[in-house]
């Protein structure tokens, strides 16, 4: 009997990861290397011949749709790229348990995706939270215990509230029998309403999405890098965006308040985590808080699908936006997993990835800084690469949506806009101060001996960069044409035209025009002066080195920004801390009534006995 | 006829222990084992071979309702199974642990006299008797609480001995009322003769024993004894109470009144819903608040008891499914946890989670149990917790209190909160623990390893076809409610 390809996709990386307990170290990773390339395989199979149902108990467990295929290919395609990455590097005493949980993480994250029933996404969606935990607690900083504990407690509670959605979705619509597909429940009504926020909190907790975002930061700094580029950076945003999707696309009619409110949460998402990496001193938190904001513009993006016109067609802007953010989720993945891993590959190298203590290490790294270069430009939208067309379709499909509605909603959908735009520049700035720190300006003496790194290293961050570019160039013949319009054809929708025009290989043209010129210019203008810095005498000294984390001090000093950076720097806008002094407070409340006097504990019972006789009467 | 056994054999060999055993402890640790085993065996033959029957033994030649009768259904097999498995594991647990503590019989003889006790009120169909036998497990209990002789505990027991005095005097008048009215003391008698004879008497007895069996089970406003009683015995009773003892005493006795002899009016169900509320918030927060181990672990009990409430007073049969589940799934990983307490306690000498710090290179088989535990409770899967849960809210929706359903998943979020906190700081802390001070017994870790084996093999009781004949007839027995009556007495 032929086993389900689908099954398979979750048992094989499973297996091995059960496997990889006993066998030794180079067997664990050749073992999980094959496995990840077999899965890579199996992924290309059913991209040619769509596999069929996997069932138990007669029951469908295990199904694949178009935007399930999507989301299945890119994990298998990340991981495998990472795993490369982590094949050499890894911190010895916490290898076995790392591969160990890295394809065990794979299988959960295939088997979210694969669940047709809401039963099987619930108890995979759970396990991913335990391994993202359990890759937290495998964090070599001081701090990862603290949080490996905040991020359990905010992604292993939102999971609570993924049960309550699809409960009441169910009760709300029996006959969906807890299928994930074409539900279509309707918002009308209290409970079709927490059902709906219940499903958005547990995906935006995992995608990063405000206000449920801030474990990100955190976990990006303390976990080992690996797992960082494996799960913040890209698992977990491929599924968070995912649920999201599943709720738009199949599971909720949304209305128009709905869709606008999205928009909104996209556009604060976007603006408040790139302000916040601006006065980041830690390479990887910067980097978190800009995972975060770009799940803004995926959120943005796919918050406008399956926004209906009058007569009930779904509007052209709407499925144009949808594919941006679709195609912006895929960008960022990948973008952002890269650069983690060159992060990682420089924090390998030196010891550490506070950006006050690095610099000038391009030359001493240059293929590392090339592909951090790439990631960056691209994920900051810089033409031709592949995050510039991403953002450029989000930005057409808001813009087409507003075209028709009232000017107050026209604003509001502009304001909107102009904060994703204006977070596209800081974006850029935020890269600038990022690849500034590391790669140029002055070296301190310390990292004089710096040499490039191993080359798994540069294996797996050149794919990355390598996806960076193909799919900017190629972008509508490769994951359009692909992996995302099958989306838009499956569900029934028009293909929409595309407003305005963009050729890559034009701009390619105009910037290497551009380039051709500043060398023209630079050829007559080459006789520059370099002088030694004048100090007073003094000798130049460490502390006069210019690093880019000071970049932006202005604005961390201007107000009224002040008093918000130093808000969020007190963690008053973070829910957990926010939950933990209510939680302390309350638990407080209650234990000043719980002293240990009996003659209270006895009048307790007393009273609670003549209140219940008096209830009972 | 198997039913006295359940009572005879830790009886027996409580007094056989006293009898046999010198200075040492090694004739009281086997015996008691025997025991534990032998009623093992013989808790899982009455629960896979009882399916809808129910047996009735008679303790003397007369007939119901002037003898003592014995009855063993589904529910009751059921309850044994549980009070086995945990007494086993807990006694193996012992043998080190007690020996490191205070190595005496005495210990072993009290064990079996709480067991003995439990049993008898599990197995039992008279009211009086029933109030006989949890008066043996209770002072039982006291004295174990009190045993490590410390002033603390010495303090917690007679706290407990006060507050546990007064829930036996008001059952005691629900049981004097009960027999003024109706003439009958046996459970079944009752049940028939009762909304008969006289209804208002059916809901001043129900208001009476809500509070006197809510005072064993640690419903709030009735739990004050239990943080200081559980958090200071010794960690294998702190398992038995936690595990065991505040569901035979408390939640099985509501169950067994309540629904199979008041027939599960709706007031009380309504009471129900709002103490295991009540339950599930406010202790949850006061565990939050907790550094002592042992003490959050005590206030955890109290907010699952609200969880097992709460399935109760939803009443539908998927309800009571899940709280008969949480019932099982609780006694399991809170006995387990407490094990965890004891052995981090035993090794280096603190409960005082600040205290602790990284103990996975120290104490593997307790941290990662403690894993397991812990994602048990807090409802993660694949672990037991969070079918039991998860039936519980389903059903709270499909009953139309989304309300007690949004309460059940805030509970949850809150459990996770406060073992969050038991792992960051007692097994996952900053400073790494090389060497325990003490060496933790085989017994420990076995007993520690089965019962995590447990919190994942007994998911597997959800799937069709293994909960029919497992589960399912446990329900039916709860929502067959005075069918007890016909099941006992006859038609």
């Amino acid at each position: 009997m032929a086993v389900n390809e689908l099954t398979l996709l979750v048992v094989i990386p499973l297996g091995i990861s059960i496997i990889n307990i006993f066998i030794p170290s180079i067997l664990r990773k050749i073992l999980t290397f094959l496995g990840l390339c077999y899965l890579l395989f199996l992924n290309y199979n059913l991209f040619i011949i769509p596999a069929g149902d996997a069932y138990l108990f007669n029951e469908v467990i295990f199904s694949l749709d178009k935007l399930g295929f999507f989301t299945i290919a890119f994990i298998q395609i990340l991981s495998f790229i990472i795993l490369i990455f982590s094949l050499k590097g890894v911190v010895k005493s916490i290898e076995k348990q790392f591969f160990v949980l890295y394809p065990m993480t794979v299988a959960f994250c295939n088997g979210a995706v694969l669940s047709a029933h809401a039963l099987g996404l619930l108890i995979f969606w759970g396990l991913t939270g335990i391994t993202l935990y359990l890759f937290g607690v495998l964090g070599q900083t001081k701090d990862a215990p603290k949080t490996a504990k905040k991020t359990f407690i905010i992604v292993g509670g939102s999971d609570a509230f993924l049960i309550l959605g699809f409960v009441l979705i169910w009760f709300l619509q029996p006959a969906s029998a807890w299928s994930l597909w074409n539900v279509q429940l309707e918002l009308s009504g209290q409970l079709a309403y927490i059902a709906f926020f219940c499903i958005l909190i547990a995906a935006f907790t995992k995608a990063g999405g405000f206000p449920f975002h801030t474990w990100v930061p955190d976990f990006s700094k303390d976990a080992p890098v690996e797992s960082v580029a494996l799960l913040p950076a890209s698992l977990d945003k491929l599924l968070g965006i995912y649920l999201f999707a599943r709720i738009v696309l199949s599971l909720f009619v949304l209305n128009f308040g709905i869709h606008l409110m999205l928009i909104t949460l996209g556009a604060l998402t976007i603006i408040i985590a790139v302000m916040m990496a601006m006065i980041q001193h830690n390479g990887r938190k910067l980097l978190g808080y800009l995972a975060i904001s770009q799940a803004g513009y995926m959120i943005m993006g796919v918050g406008c699908g399956s926004w209906m016109c009058a007569n009930g067609d779904i509007k052209g802007g709407s499925i144009v936006a949808l594919v941006g953010g679709l195609f912006h989720l895929v960008n960022d993945a990948i973008c952002k997993a890269n650069l983690f891993l060159t992060l990682g590959s420089v924090e390998k190298k030196t010891g550490t990835n506070d950006l006050d203590k690095l610099g000038g290490l391009g030359k001493s790294m240059p293929v590392i800084f090339t592909m951090a270069l790439i990631s960056a430009l691209s994920i900051s939208g810089i033409p031709p690469f592949s995050g510039f067309f991403s953002k450029w379709l989000i930005y057409q499909g808001v813009l087409d949506l507003a075209k028709n509605m009232s000017p107050g909603y026209q604003i509001w959908l502009l304001i909107c806009l102009i904060l994703a735009v204006f977070g596209s520049a800081l974006t850029l700035a935020n890269f600038m101060k990022f690849l500034h720190s590391i790669f140029l300006g002055k070296r301190p003496k310390t990292l004089d001996n710096i040499k490039e790194t191993s080359a798994n290293h540069w294996i797996a961050t050149g794919l990355l960069a390598t996806l960076c570019i193909v799919f900017g160039l190629f972008a509508m013949q490769i994951p359009i044409k692909h992996f995302i319009m099958p989306i838009v054809v499956e569900h029934g929708w028009a293909i929409p035209t595309l407003i305005g025009s963009y050729n890559p290989i034009l701009v390619i043209l105009f910037f290497g025009l551009a380039f051709l010129i500043g060398l023209v210019i630079y050829l007559f203008t080459k006789n520059v002066r370099y002088d030694e810095i004048y100090l007073g005498g003094m000798e130049p000294l460490e502390k006069f080195r210019v690093v880019g984390t000071e970049f932006y001090n202005e604005i961390r000093n201007m107000v009224p920004l002040r008093s918000l950076y130093d808000g969020a720097e007190k963690k008053y806008f973070d829910v957990y801390d926010l939950g933990s002094k209510g939680s302390f407070s309350l638990a407080r409340l209650f234990r000043s009534i719980h002293r240990g006097q009996l003659q209270l504990y006895s009048l307790w019972i007393i009273v609670g006995v003549l209140i219940l006789l008096w209830i009972v009467k | 006829m198997i039913l006295p056994f359940f009572i005879i054999i830790p009886l027996l060999t409580a007094f056989l222990i006293t009898l046999i055993s010198g200075k040492k402890d090694d004739w009281a640790i086997i015996l008691s084992i025997i025991a534990a085993l032998s009623l093992l065996v013989l808790s899982v033959f009455s629960f896979v071979t009882i399916g809808g029957n129910t047996v009735v033994y008679n303790m003397s030649a007369w007939k119901i309702p002037y003898t003592i009768c014995l009855v063993l259904d589904a529910l009751s097999s059921f309850m044994l199974l549980i009070v086995s498995i945990i007494s086993l594991t807990s006694l193996m647990f012992s043998i080190k642990y007690i020996r490191h503590l205070s190595p005496s019989w005495k210990y072993y003889a009290l064990f079996m006299f709480l067991v003995t006790g439990m049993n008898g009120v599990i197995v039992t169909g008279d009211l009086f008797n029933l109030y006989v036998f949890l008066e043996i497990a209770l002072i039982a209990a006291y004295a174990l609480v009190a045993y490590g002789s410390k002033a603390e505990e010495f303090e917690a027991s007679f706290k407990y001995a006060v507050m546990g005095s007064i829930s036996s005097i008001l059952i005691l008048v629900g049981i004097g009322i009960i027999y003024s009215t109706t003439s009958t003391l046996t459970l079944a008698s009752i049940a028939k003769v009762l909304p008969e004879r006289n209804p208002q008497v059916m809901y001043w007895v129900g208001g009476i024993f809500m509070a006197g069996f809510g005072l064993k089970a640690a419903v709030m406003p009735f739990h004050a004894w239990l943080p200081d009683a559980h958090s200071s015995a010794p960690a294998p009773i702190s398992s038995m109470l936690s595990g065991v003892l505040i569901k035979t005493l408390g939640i099985y006795v509501l169950i067994r009144f309540f629904f199979n002899v008041l027939g599960a009016p709706d007031i009380f169900m309504t009471i129900f819903l709002v103490l295991g509320s009540i339950s599930i918030l406010v202790a949850s927060f006061l565990a939050i608040g907790q550094w002592d181990l042992k003490r959050l672990l005590a206030y955890s009990s109290i907010s699952q008891i609200g969880f097992i409430l709460l399935g109760l007073g939803i009443a539908t049969p998927l309800a009571i499914f899940g709280a008969v589940f949480h019932i099982l799934n609780h006694a399991i990983f809170k006995s387990l946890l407490f094990y965890n307490a004891g052995t981090v306690e035993m090794a280096i000498g603190t409960r005082d989670l600040r205290k602790m710090g990284n103990l996975t290179k120290a104490l593997p088989v307790a941290s990662s149990t403690s894993m397991i535990a812990t994602l048990s409770i807090a409802g993660m899967p694949p672990f037991n917790g969070f079918f039991s849960k998860l039936i519980i809210i389903i059903a709270a929706v499909q009953a139309v209190h989304p309300g007690y359903a949004l309460i059940a998943v805030v509970g949850s979020l809150l459990t996770l909160v406060y073992f969050m906190k038991v792992q960051r700081y007692g097994f996952r802390g900053e400073e790494l623990i090389e060497k325990p001070d003490v060496k933790v017994g085989l017994g420990m870790k076995a007993s520690m390893i089965i019962l995590a084996t447990l919190c994942v093999v007994t998911s597997l009781l959800v799937i069709p076809g293994i909960r029919e004949v497992t589960l399912e007839s446990v329900v039916s027995v709860i929502t067959g409610k005075t069918d007890y009556i016909f099941n006992v007495l006859g038609r």
